[in-house]
């Protein structure tokens, strides 16, 4: 009997737990009411700032694994220090492209999003921050930060009615690759060009074809499985014959031309050339590692740095072949256009002033501070500014400085900030799904490019 | 028992059931209202800069005139019509060889045909990807060395072989529940009658069909309505294999597009409730149906 009673004690112990945890708030995002920071956030050897009267000393801050700010162990010692430095404590999150929107949006729709997330401006911009979701942090950046600040970079951040919602960071140039180890054996290294990195649609053509008749298979995927890493499709088809896929005031989709078109019909008849719908970027990137793909259109500095984020070492694949990364290829004297990609800071509109003063911290913290050399290395990419309260900025990686002198020179504008962008990206892969089927190109071209503009009239 | 007694009982056995209670209307009853509700709104998440209005039935108007949407249909009913009585059929058959094997012998079973159902789908679905593989696949690698093919399929890649490939994974991951209970249910069947047959003089398909088959009628009922349901709501696999290209979107998964991915288009949260609702309603009559079927029988 009295066993029973016990058990049933428990039963109903475990049930009210269950209903009380069930009802408590989730440990992330932070409520909005912070608790005093713990001691044990801190460093132990100082003693920390403690934040002023009307900021927060607690944020959320969600990161995209932009470059190596998806990697935990390189972000926390800069995050801990601006604890130490601040008082306020700093809940990290790292989100995965697979479903970071979701969660994000999910979030805001819950009234429950983080202070500060790190993306690129066709999120914070163009989606949340025209969407009335993003704070506008105009005030942060005065003449002197507009000095020193890209401004190309700048202008990605600003919304058409001038109000900055993204705090650029770092940027690059998004190139191609090639296995120069098996371009060699294949006898094609004259089609590349180790000093300029450029090269024309001849000697790319010229290139695949030498591979595909030494390895045999699929020299290079047109991957279309989703929209990760489209940029490297998108660049690789607008360059081939020069042309623009949005229009200059990034209001309308613009790549139903017959260059887009011939890009495709050359791409879809080259042999060694497959659109792959089973292949999305990060899966080419994997390929292009394994050295079972010999070209990969998805690559960066980053890529460069540490391909396939193996930690295998500098430019190689993982039987140790030579990565050499290349511009696209152009038209004989047309200057290639290379994927922009900018990315900063932008802090959510929680309606709680100390919240986003605390957001604001951070962000000058990360961004306008002798603390952005700290960040850009930790990307691998290259700071958005030269200068950061009379401190210089400048990557010391001698592969990062040889990259910014010889792709950055050829970095295109940042039209991923055109009304209806995600949806036009889901237009973009499924258009090259129904080529890659068999589909006539000019139709399905067409189609597509309608249903991007559907997509950006809303 | 006095009428105080009685009423003590109910109230405890309230109390019991409130728990429960709670969570399915919070989670399961509640959700279903606000659903319905929105679907006739044009709600979406920027309700900061877009206001939502009431729009009738002009989401449901929609609906039948969205290309994409009656693919995604089309596909899911496809997948119903295979994958239902696929692994009714699968699971009756090797639940009849098995039930009476020796008890590790039929342990060893039950846990192999279980074995992907309590596997989680991420890690079943990695494991599937990697066969299937366009470059490096092992399916692909048989086929070749055995000459059936000269050239690698795309399996996941090809709308050919895409939305097959992705039925193949979930009638393995589908077959482990129903055999189980297929074990389970002959295992039950009254041997007297079985018996009695047989001294009649019934064959052994006559024994099945005319005294096995009745008895486990609740049970088949159940694993059609099971099946039914899970295969209308495959996601999983789609997300994780082909997020819907290759001509294998299903409604669920253009409900989650639609929702959390095409969050600039207009109205895109009544619209996707309009697509749940739709789905629900598909569900209910065909289980209504599988119900009246049973009870028939």
């Amino acid at each position: 009997m009295k066993l029973r009673k016990t058990l049933a004690m428990l039963l109903a112990t475990t049930m009210v737990v269950g209903l009380a945890a069930c009802g408590s708030k989730p440990s992330e995002p932070v409520s909005s009411t912070p608790a005093a920071p713990p001691a044990a956030s801190t460093p132990a050897a100082s003693t920390p700032a403690a934040p002023a009267d009307n900021v927060a000393d607690s944020i959320t801050v969600w990161v995209y694994p932009v470059g190596g700010w998806g990697d935990e162990a390189k972000v926390k010692p800069l995050i801990d220090k601006f604890t130490a430095d601040t008082g306020i404590k700093v809940n990290m999150e790292w989100l995965a492209y697979a479903d970071g929107d979701d969660k994000v949006n999910s979030a805001l729709t819950g009234d429950n999003a983080p202070d500060v997330i790190m993306e690129g401006p066709e999120r914070l911009v163009a989606n949340w921050g025209v969407n009335g979701h993003m704070v506008d942090l105009s005030d942060m950046i005065d003449a002197t930060d507009r000095q020193e600040i890209l401004p190309a970079a700048l202008e990605a951040g600003t919304s058409a009615d001038g109000k900055v919602y993204l705090y650029p960071m770092f940027n690059v140039a998004h190139c191609m690759a090639v296995n120069y180890t098996a371009v060699k054996e294949a006898g094609a290294e004259a089609n590349i060009d180790l000093e300029t990195r450029t090269w024309t649609v001849e000697q790319f053509d010229a290139t695949v074809k030498a591979l595909h008749d030494k390895f045999g298979g699929t020299v290079a995927a047109v991957y279309c499985a989703g929209q990760g890493g489209d940029q490297g499709t998108r660049e690789l088809i607008r360059n081939r014959y020069g042309t623009k896929l949005t229009n200059a005031e990034h209001t309308a989709y613009t790549w139903n031309t017959p260059e887009v078109i011939n890009a495709l019909t050359d791409l879809k008849n080259m042999p060694g050339i497959e659109f792959d719908a089973s292949l999305a970027g990060g899966d080419e990137i994997a390929k292009f590692y394994q050295g079972v793909l010999k070209m990969a259109f998805c690559w960066n500095a980053a890529q460069q740095l540490d391909p396939n984020s193996a930690g295998t070492g500098e430019g190689k694949t993982l039987t140790g072949d030579e990565i050499v990364y290349m511009c696209f290829p152009t038209q004989e004297g047309k200057q290639p256009e290379e994927g922009s990609g900018v990315w900063g800071l932008g802090a959510f509109d929680t309606g709680d002033d100390a919240r986003i003063a605390a957001a604001k911290q951070f962000i000058k913290y990360m961004c306008d501070s002798e603390n952005c050399a700290q960040a850009g290395d930790i990307s691998n990419f290259f700071s958005c500014r030269s200068m950061a309260e009379g401190v210089e900025i400048k990557s010391s990686n001698p592969l990062l400085v040889e990259y910014y002198s010889k792709m950055m020179p050829y970095m295109g504008e940042y039209y991923q900030i055109t009304k209806g962008w995600a949806g036009a990206r889901t237009e973009w892969w499924n258009m090259l799904q129904r080529v890659g089927a068999g589909d006539d190109i000019a139709e399905t071209v067409a189609k597509y490019e309608a249903n991007a503009n559907a997509a950006a009239a809303g | 028992m006095s009428r105080e007694l009685a009423r003590r009982e109910t109230v405890s056995a309230y109390l019991f059931l409130l728990p429960s209670l709670i969570f399915f209307v919070g989670f399961v009853v509640i959700p279903m209202l606000i659903c319905i509700g929105y679907s006739f709104t044009n709600a979406n998440m920027n309700s900061k800069t877009v206001a939502t209005t009431f729009v009738a039935l002009q989401n449901f108007v929609d609906l039948w005139k969205d290309e994409t949407f009656l693919l995604a249909l089309k596909n899911t009913f496809l997948i119903v019509l295979v994958s239902v009585p696929t692994v009714c059929l699968f699971s009756l058959w090797v639940g009849s060889a098995i039930y009476n094997l020796k008890g590790p012998v039929l342990s060893a079973f039950r846990c192999i045909f279980y074995l992907p159902v309590v596997t989680g789908s991420v890690a079943v679905t990695v494991v599937w990807k990697w066969m299937y593989d366009n470059y490096t696949g092992i399916l692909n690698y048989v086929l070749k060395g055995a000459g059936l093919i000269d050239k690698n399929i795309n399996f996941l890649g090809d709308e050919r072989f895409a939305l097959w490939c992705i039925i193949l994974i979930l009638f393995t991951t589908s077959v482990g529940q129903p055999i189980v209970l297929y074990v389970s249910a002959l295992g039950n069947v009254d041997h007297s009658l079985v018996e009695a047959a047989k001294v009649d003089g019934a064959t052994d398909i006559q024994v099945f069909w005319r005294i096995k088959w009745p008895q486990m009628m609740p049970t088949t009922l159940y694993i059609l309505v099971i099946t039914t349901i899970n295969s209308f709501q495959c996601f999983a696999l789609i997300q994780l294999l082909t997020q819907g290209g290759s001509g294998t979107n299903t409604v669920m998964y253009y409900i989650y597009v639609t929702a959390f991915k095409m969050t600039e288009q207009q109205g895109h949260f009544g619209y996707a409730n309009a697509m749940g609702v739709v789905l629900a309603i598909f569900i209910g009559i065909l289980s209504a149906v599988q119900f009246r079927l049973a009870k028939e029988k």
